[in-house]
């Protein structure tokens, strides 16, 4: 009997439940339950390396604006993301910020930064 | 050791222990006005409808007991102190309705004895009429009898403007001051509270929901209170013109108050759906709400459920309900010397002027001396309500005070202006702001001026955020900095 | 202020700046936008996540990206903004009564206005929760806030009641800062908020969402202190015995929008009572000539792109009145919601021109067909209450099935989901 998971497919209203058979080692055997091609591959996707853009905000010192909103600049491992969230408590912005600034390069080791999603003339 | 020495201690800062603090503070003598909570006229008087100048035409308010001739005597005293204090007060008009003919019967009996007692000439309307004051009335009423005094005041507004204005003549208000006990002396009282000791001659037992603990400190406990609840449900303003009085009617189940009340902030209130209570339980229940609405629609059909934007526990101390209904007591306890104990319970703001009057009697009979202070001033000025001004006065009051052109609050039209003036009158909580000046009363409950309340309070008081509460007591709606969580997981790993 | 204003824009969300910038771009020399906040942007500056401009930008960007792509669109044009500034009052022939600290009480009258206030997060009294009046109970719009902006977190243990989108995405965000979020409680079958929500702020933490419950009361006489969780009956009412108590210091409601009309109504615009907000013709204009509306003051929307595409008509046609005065409101064909249909904008269209409707379903279905009377027929593989339809409807189709009075839109659905 194959290993069975589940993986709720985004791409449209209809959230298509698709069922995924593995192999022994983990492999996606066969899939069943997606309504089209691009949620097949996207659930394909979604259950070999499931990435996600994490926002957040950095904390700047100033009373008037004491948040900075910041994202990764690109996608990262979902399992990454908690690590992330902790970056974000050490890291800390100096005036003035323009949207798409790096605020900390290299996060985690994930090859993405946390950029400023927001101007902060300060 | 002793940290305040004074002739009259007032316990309790609701409509009762202010309104006497007030009346008190006509003559040169030494009050203090102290309560536990954090604000003023928060127990009682603010679980309460609002509704003043009852008396005249209920079956329940007979000749013979004490709270009918409070009543009475406050009758002609609510209007004009509202007036001298800037408390909005709206003569409505109350109705009281009955679905068959035996219950006619009921109110004829009701106006020959309001007839008898020269209080005035009641009349009972038959529909028609009915319907044409209250359009908005249900087709399924006989008539009513109509009682022109009712009239609506805003219980919390009325004690703090009877308590600004005591202050003002000289009356001290001591809050967050729990009394501990209290020791009955040949000549003064030690009261013993959780922020030192006070030596008083006269103690005033005002405490409202906790009179009786009060009372009992001295062994003046003569009486039994129930706690009783109800459910008070709060209808958008622009449910306004569904009634124009007090509507209510007789009912044949014991235990309910049926009503549909306009407010003098011309809201609607609906209820009371009244339950015996557990003390100090101040919640509501899904039977209460659905049993109110359902009454209240039977009334008044066009009240939807979707124009509910609020509902609070309305609450108070029946005395001696035992005996069937109950009765009051404003006056020296019968075991205690220059101990005075208030227990009203249902009408007490109605009741209050006459009640405060009568302590003053009752003071002075006892050999208090009250010497007329020659500098009393009556009156006390409002807050200004900038969203009702005139658009001259409005320009006049944003070029003396540019914070009065910054609007807040959109629902009720609250500027920076008046929630300054009321935190400096002694707001010092979220709830407190509101209560004075009603931003978040409307129909968004603060969700946007909320947090802008939130930091006028901070900057105002010079705490943090973190700091401010709804209502005292830790009821902070902030508890953490964004990243404090994060850093004590941080700190863990 | 400007001394002469064509077009005057109510509220400076995303529908408020893409009506202002295409207000100017139309045409219009005087723009100006009033807005009650401190700055541009509305509630975009909080809404930190991304999922924003996937369709008008093709791009996935944050709130606060979103927001400074239309402030410096804004900026470009040369449009003025009145901030911290409080419309208190709009007549019905379109003069604005507003106030600010600096210049006290305002009045003018635009050529033009556009209603762009928004909505507002339905409050605990609206739901008439029954237990305490404790502090510790807020929306999820203003919980974002002050967590996203202004720096304070409410709680350290929540229940979310309502999983519409800024609900659930605050259940993510709770979590993400450290929070514990112990459920998210929907009253209804079925989630509602988008399926993206779902997967990506509940599934990836954890977090359970217990659909046919509702809280049934609050806990603690000054601060939360917990709250009773019950399984509802088919009336959505509690069922007695199915209680589970969750301890929490704090309750966020994410249940339900409501487009913010006080003005609207002050002004005699008719609204609908489905949407809650004014009845539109396909040019946004409202039943008070001259003043259009767009975004959510108008009906609530899922996606942020459609409230931009909707407020630039407003804007437009805004601008082409203050013109000529002279667009008249198309009021030929009426637009009815039929079988499964809560609502559809615009209610009103002439017949003879294209023009896109909006609409929501009342139940989720699968194979779903909408059909605009006999003049459009669209196909879906499912329908939610929570995803906005759009189906564009062309002039000429209109004018060949010869529609005039009423078009019913209806959606036949093969089964639930």
């Amino acid at each position: 009997m194959p290993a069975r998971e589940t993986v709720i497919c985004i791409g449209c209203p209809l959230g298509c439940r698709v069922r995924l058979s593995l192999d022994k080692r983990g492999k996606v055997i066969s899939l069943k339950g997606a309504e089209c091609k691009k949620g097949e591959k996207f659930v394909l996707k979604e259950f070999e390396n499931p990435v996600r853009i994490v926002t957040a905000t950095v904390r700047t010192g100033s009373p008037s604006f004491p948040l900075l909103p910041v994202r990764t600049s690109r996608p990262v491992p979902k399992e990454l993301i908690e690590e992330i969230m902790l970056a974000t408590v050490t890291a800390d912005a100096a005036a003035p910020v323009i949207a798409g600034d790096a605020i900390v390069r290299d996060v985690m080791k994930t090859g993405a930064d946390l950029i400023a999603t927001t101007d902060w003339p300060g | 050791m002793t940290d305040l020495d004074t002739e009259v201690l007032i316990i309790g800062a609701g409509v009762l222990g202010a309104a006497t603090a007030r009346e008190l503070s006509r003559y040169k003598v030494d009050v203090t006005l102290l309560d536990k909570g954090v604000d003023v006229g928060w127990g009682i008087t603010k679980a309460n409808v609002g509704v003043v100048n009852q008396g005249r035409d209920t079956l329940e308010f007979r000749p013979e007991y004490h709270r009918s001739h409070l009543l009475w005597k406050s009758l002609s005293m609510m209007e004009p102190l509202c007036a001298e204090l800037e408390v909005p007060f709206k003569r409505v008009g109350g109705w009281l309705m009955c679905w068959d003919l035996p219950q006619k019967e009921k109110l004829d009996k009701c106006i020959k004895r309001t007839e008898s007692l020269g209080l005035g000439k009641d009349r009972f309307h038959w529909y028609p009429e009915v319907k044409e004051m209250e359009p908005h009335v249900t087709d399924r009423v006989l008539g009513g009898l109509f009682d022109p005094e009712i009239s609506v005041v805003n219980p919390v507004f009325l004690t703090q403007a009877l308590i600004e204005n005591a202050r003002a003549n000289g009356v001290r208000l001591m809050l967050e001051t729990e009394v501990l006990d209290i020791e009955p002396g040949h000549h003064e009282f030690t009261v013993r509270t959780d922020s030192g000791t006070i030596k008083a001659r006269y103690v005033i037992n005002a405490a409202g929901e906790h009179v009786d603990k009060v009372a009992a400190m001295v062994n003046a406990d003569d009486f039994v209170l129930f706690p009783i609840k109800g459910y008070v449900g709060v209808l958008d303003r622009r449910c306004g013109g569904l009634v124009n009085s007090l509507v209510s009617a007789i009912e044949d189940e014991l235990g309910t108050m049926n009503i549909v009340v306009p407010t003098v902030e011309g809201n609607v209130l609906f209820g009371i759906q009244l339950q015996i209570n557990r003390r100090g339980d101040h919640s509501t229940t899904g039977q209460m709400a659905r049993g109110a609405l359902e009454n209240a629609r039977r009334l008044v059909p066009d009240i939807s459920p979707a124009d509910v934007i609020n509902a609070f526990c309305g609450f108070l101390m029946f005395r001696n309900f035992e005996i069937g209904w109950h009765e009051c007591e404003v006056g020296m306890s019968a075991r205690v010397s220059r101990f005075i104990n208030m227990t009203i319970g249902y009408p007490g703001v109605s009741a209050s002027p006459g009640a405060a009057a009568e302590v003053v009697e009752v003071l002075e009979k006892d050999g208090l001396k009250l010497e007329p202070d020659p500098g009393f001033k009556p009156s006390r000025e409002s807050i200004p309500d900038f969203s009702k001004l005139p658009g001259k006065e409005q320009r006049a009051l944003i070029k003396k005070d540019p914070r009065y052109g910054h609007v807040v609050c959109r629902c009720e039209t609250v500027t920076e202006g008046e929630i300054v003036e009321a935190i400096k009158r002694g707001a010092a909580t979220l709830d407190g702001v509101k209560h004075r000046v009603r931003p978040g009363m409307g129909r968004c409950q603060g969700g946007f001026c909320g947090p802008r309340v939130t930091a006028i309070i901070a900057r105002e008081l010079g705490i943090p955020e973190t700091e401010v509460t709804k209502k005292g007591n830790g009821s902070r709606n902030l508890n953490y900095r964004t990243k404090e969580l994060l850093e004590r997981e941080a700190g863990d790993a | 202020m400007p001394e002469r204003v064509d077009v005057a824009v109510i509220g400076a969300g995303p529908a408020g700046l893409a009506a202002a910038v295409a207000a100017r771009k139309q045409g219009a020399e005087k723009v100006l936008i009033i807005e009650r906040a401190e700055k541009l942007g509305g509630l975009l500056p909080q809404c930190i996540h991304n999922g924003f401009g996937l369709f008008y930008f093709k791009e996935d960007m944050t709130g606060p990206e979103y927001e400074k792509a239309f402030v410096d669109m804004a900026a470009d044009a040369g449009i003025d903004t009145a901030l911290e500034t409080m419309v208190i009052e709009l007549g019905v022939d379109r003069r604005i009564t507003a106030v600010n600290r600096q210049r006290g009480m305002m009045r003018f009258k635009p050529g033009a206005v556009v209603l762009a206030m928004g909505c507002r997060e339905r409050a605990r009294g609206a739901l008439g929760i029954p237990g305490t009046r404790p502090a510790g109970i807020l929306t999820a719009g203003t919980c974002q806030r002050y967590v996203n902006m202004d720096g304070y977190m409410p709680g350290s243990r929540y229940v979310i009641l309502g999983s519409g989108d800024i609900g659930m995405i605050m259940a993510r965000r709770l979590t993400l800062e450290g929070a514990e979020v112990a459920a998210v409680v929907e009253v209804m079958p079925w989630p509602g908020g988008l399926i993206r929500n779902e997967v990506q702020c509940l599934h990836d933490f954890g977090i359970p969402l217990l659909l046919e419950h509702t809280v049934s009361f609050i806990h603690g006489e000054n601060a939360v202190e917990g709250v009773t969780v019950s399984r509802v009956d088919a009336d959505r009412k509690p069922l007695p015995g199915s209680e589970r108590y969750f301890p929490c210091d704090c309750l966020l409601l994410s249940v339900g929008l409501i487009p913010e009309n006080e003005l609207s109504i002050g002004a005699g615009v008719e609204l609908d009572a489905v949407t809650g907000g004014p009845v539109v013709d396909q040019n946004r204009q409202t039943s008070a000539p001259g003043i259009f509306a767009g975004g959510n003051v108008v009906h609530v929307h899922d996606l942020v792109d459609w409230v931009s595409w909707e407020s630039e008509l407003a804007g437009r046609s805004a601008a082409a009145f203050a013109d000529k005065s002279r667009l008249k409101r198309a009021e030929k064909v009426k637009v009815i919601p039929g079988r499964n249909v809560k609502y559809v904008v615009p209610q009103l269209i002439s017949g003879k021109d294209d023009v896109t409707l909006y609409l929501r379903v009342e139940r989720p279905g699968l194979g779903a067909v909408v059909k605009v009377g006999d003049a459009a027929k669209k196909r879906l593989r499912s329908v939610r209450p929570s995803e906005m339809i759009n189906i564009d409807l062309e002039g000429r189709a209109l004018k060949e099935t010869g529609v005039s009075g009423e078009l019913v839109v209806d959606c036949q659905t093969r089964g639930s989901d």
